[in-house]
């Protein structure tokens, strides 16, 4: 527990706080400015350099409004908060502050007790301008919200280049995997493959391969959370994972989301899986292929089994030990607030949708360049990860699953591919070792 | 009376012996509480830590007894992982020891530029294990690579090589980048020594008509042998539990192909938050590499 923790008593900070003024006082220094030098942490996975300059923008209104208070914002990545938040959580030198990380994660620590009740922000903000429901996901125990969303993401859309489907003489987007592949295996050629697939050791595959689990019309687990992964459905596609590696560039077996993103925009596949952020890189870094890119639903095994929407719920949270939890709260409520919330959409457009409803409507959000311009592909973005869930939380049936954060991070659902691809074993097996492991972390 | 003053002058030494015993003890104290501070306490801590099963974030858990060492050693994953370290830590370490010897006996030679070859040699100890790897990375990559590039245009394959993805491709590039980035500590050490070596010797041996290979292994290799003893030791601790190059390069994979007991233990501590299981690796590592060691020592001193 920080010695700057306000659960009751006077906390260490205070005490310190009074000292020092008594010592001022006593040496005719004058009174201390209020809240002088106040450091909130800010951490988060999402920092481009277009996010960069919007959290920039938020910070300094922030700290123009709140003199003596700094806003330090600290970079972590995808692949690496789970180790850098599990270091910071055992050494008590947590951030104030952390944004974007996924759902499952908000569970496995609320879990465990790391983390403050965050109704006080949605209340702050106001919950009425919320979507409806949007903040569901992180109601872990009823009537308590661990978290709030501060982006949606349709992390699993298809992504086509029109360009090459014409050429192929492809008439409509792909909609079934063997409609897909055949799509895929059309557009390969001339040093472009046809899909973008992970099959690295790594979350990226551990999340892809649940999407195409769910594509296949099966889950990992089962809605009271008994392990269900060892099913037809999920060997079907494994087969169809395996399948599609031929298509994909060798260097798929290391790739992660950044990898997999760069391989798209480059022009290198013609099918990508991934989430908005293709439209702005596509548009800043190769706006060649600016006018031939769109996006569906990712397809699925037959008409039969619905598109299954990969949204890992960008979230805030605050750690229940981090110091001046009033000012954070205040922080983390004003990341909301007007031009700053519009600023960070705006940063990545399609890619970090919006969780206001007043945000979603709001003129200034709708008046950019690219939301204009691709306002078909991030409508389709929005209603899917409105509809999205993921491991933590596989259908609306489903209970919140507070072991999916270990389970992505103990790289068991990516070994299983990899066993089957690289190593080619044969699904069932591989899925009946993987249901085994999966038990042992739902047990533990 | 002579009995009294002798009896005074011993308790006068004794009383001297006491004192200096007392600042000895003094002045070895501060070295004694640094190594108790960094050397002793963590280690206690992680054979304490492996004794408990303990979620990371909080720290927090229970008694588990030796159930850690016992789930880790019944673990097919725990005797990869040590295959593996063995692996990489003697193919990498083969290869810095022959580089760094050939490229030590190219540099004690007279060439031109001798001191600018010299200084560009340690370039790569130098430079930033991150800053190497993403170098590497890129020479690696399938698609913008220069290595695949260059395989692909000499008509050596048809297809992209997967470098770090596949297996053995990915083990064999993991020594390669390692060899290449240590063995310059194998020239400096080797160069050092060579330029030690008396002219006399190989004089003697020249005129006993030994030629360039007999005066190799005859004269220079016995001359180093000394220095390679603690070479080979070094670098087989540092390789032997090298993080980073590894994590970065591969992480691991693919599967657990490359992945070593110090990716083990940061598994199991950060992505499985089980600190109890990852304090139990360590220590079974450290155990294996004092194993190690000790049968090392033991044939070198024969």
């Amino acid at each position: 527990m920080s010695g700057n923790s306000s659960k009751g008593g006077i906390t260490r900070r205070a005490a310190l706080r009074g000292a020092l003024a008594l010592c001022a006082g006593a040496g005719g220094l004058g009174s201390l400015p209020a809240r002088a030098n106040t450091t909130i942490r800010w951490w988060s996975t999402q920092s481009s350099p277009e996010q960069l300059a919007a959290y920039r923008f938020q910070i300094a209104a922030f700290e123009a409004q709140h003199p003596g208070v700094q806003v330090l914002f600290e970079r972590t990545s995808d692949e690496g908060y789970p180790a850098q938040l599990a270091a910071a959580f055992a050494g008590g030198n947590v951030p104030n502050l952390v944004t974007h990380l996924p759902s499952f994660a908000v569970a496995d620590y609320w879990h465990a007790g790391l983390l403050a009740p965050f109704d006080p922000v949605i209340e702050s903000v106001g919950s009425d301008r919320f979507f409806a429901g949007t903040n569901r996901v992180y109601e872990i125990e009823p009537g308590v919200h661990a978290a709030a969303g501060i982006g949606n993401t349709a992390a699993n859309m298809l992504w086509l280049r029109t360009d090459l489907m014409q050429r192929a003489g492809i008439e409509s987007a792909p909609e079934t995997w063997d409609e897909l592949r055949a799509a895929c295996r059309q557009m390969q050629g001339r040093g472009i493959y046809g899909a973008q697939l992970p099959y690295a050791r790594n979350s990226a595959t551990s999340l892809v391969i649940v999407c195409f689990i769910h594509g296949a019309g099966g889950q990992v687990l089962s809605p009271d959370l008994d392990v269900a992964i060892d099913s037809d459905e999920a060997a079907d596609a494994l087969e169809f994972y395996r399948s599609m590696r031929e298509l994909c560039p060798p260097g798929a077996t290391g790739y992660s989301w950044g990898e997999t993103l760069s391989a798209f925009v480059s022009g290198a596949t013609a099918t990508g899986l991934y989430a908005g952020r293709v439209l702005v890189n596509v548009n800043t870094r190769n706006p060649r292929l600016a006018e031939h890119v769109t996006c569906v639903p990712f397809p699925t095994v037959s008409a039969e089994v619905p598109p299954w929407t990969f949204n890992d719920y960008p979230s805030v949270f605050i750690p229940a030990d981090a110091p001046d939890q009033e000012m954070t709260r205040r922080f983390a409520a004003w990341l909301y607030e007007g031009e700053g919330y519009i600023r960070q959409l705006h940063a990545t457009p399609g890619h970090i949708l919006p969780v206001l409803q007043t945000a979603a409507e709001d003129e200034r959000y709708l008046d950019h360049e690219l939301v204009r311009r691709y306002r078909d592909e991030i409508a389709l973005m929005s209603t899917s990860a409105a509809a999205g869930h993921n491991l933590g939380w596989e259908s609306p049936e489903h209970r919140i699953n507070v072991k999916a954060g270990a389970l992505v991070n103990s790289g068991i659902l990516a070994e299983m591919v990899q066993r089957v691809v690289l190593n080619e074993e044969q699904p069932r097996t591989v899925l009946a070792d993987t249901a085994r492991r999966i038990e042992t972390i739902m047990n533990a | 009376m002579p009995t009294i003053r002798a009896a005074s002058a011993s308790l006068r030494l004794r009383s001297l012996d006491a004192r200096y015993g007392l600042l000895g003890a003094l002045l070895i104290a501060p070295t004694v509480l640094v190594f108790c501070t960094v050397i002793v306490y963590p280690l206690v801590s992680a054979i304490y830590l492996g004794l408990f099963s303990i979620y990371t974030p909080t720290m927090e858990g229970e008694w588990v007894g030796l159930d850690n060492y016992r789930r880790l050693l019944a673990s097919g994953e725990f005797w990869r992982s040590l295959a593996n370290n063995l692996i990489w830590t003697a193919g990498t370490l083969t290869l810095q020891i022959v580089f760094g010897i050939l490229v030590a006996l190219m540099l004690h030679r007279n060439l031109a530029f001798r001191a600018l070859a010299r200084s560009l040699v340690l370039f790569p100890y130098f430079l930033s294990t991150v800053v190497a790897v993403l170098v590497w990375r890129w020479l690696f990559n399938d698609l913008y690579g220069v290595l695949n590039h260059l395989l692909l245009w000499a008509g050596i394959v048809d297809l992209p090589v997967d470098w770090l993805g596949s297996m053995p491709n990915a083990m064999i590039s993991l020594i390669f980048v390692g060899a290449w980035k240590y063995f310059p500590f194998v020239v400096i050490a080797v160069l050092a020594r060579l330029q030690a070596i008396p002219d006399e010797l190989y004089e003697a041996a020249s005129i006993d008509g030994a030629g360039a290979w007999a005066r190799f292994t005859d004269v220079t290799l016995p001359q180093l042998r000394d220095v390679l003893i603690v070479v080979v030791l070094l670098r087989t601790i540092w390789d032997f539990k090298e993080f980073d190059l590894i994590f970065l390069l591969t992480g691991g994979g693919p599967i657990i192909g490359t992945q070593t007991l110090p990716l083990m233990v940061y598994k199991e501590a950060f992505a499985l938050n089980q600190m109890g299981g990852a304090s139990a690796a360590a220590v079974l590592m450290m155990l294996i590499m004092l194993l190690f060691m000790s049968l090392y020592l033991s044939r070198a001193r024969d």
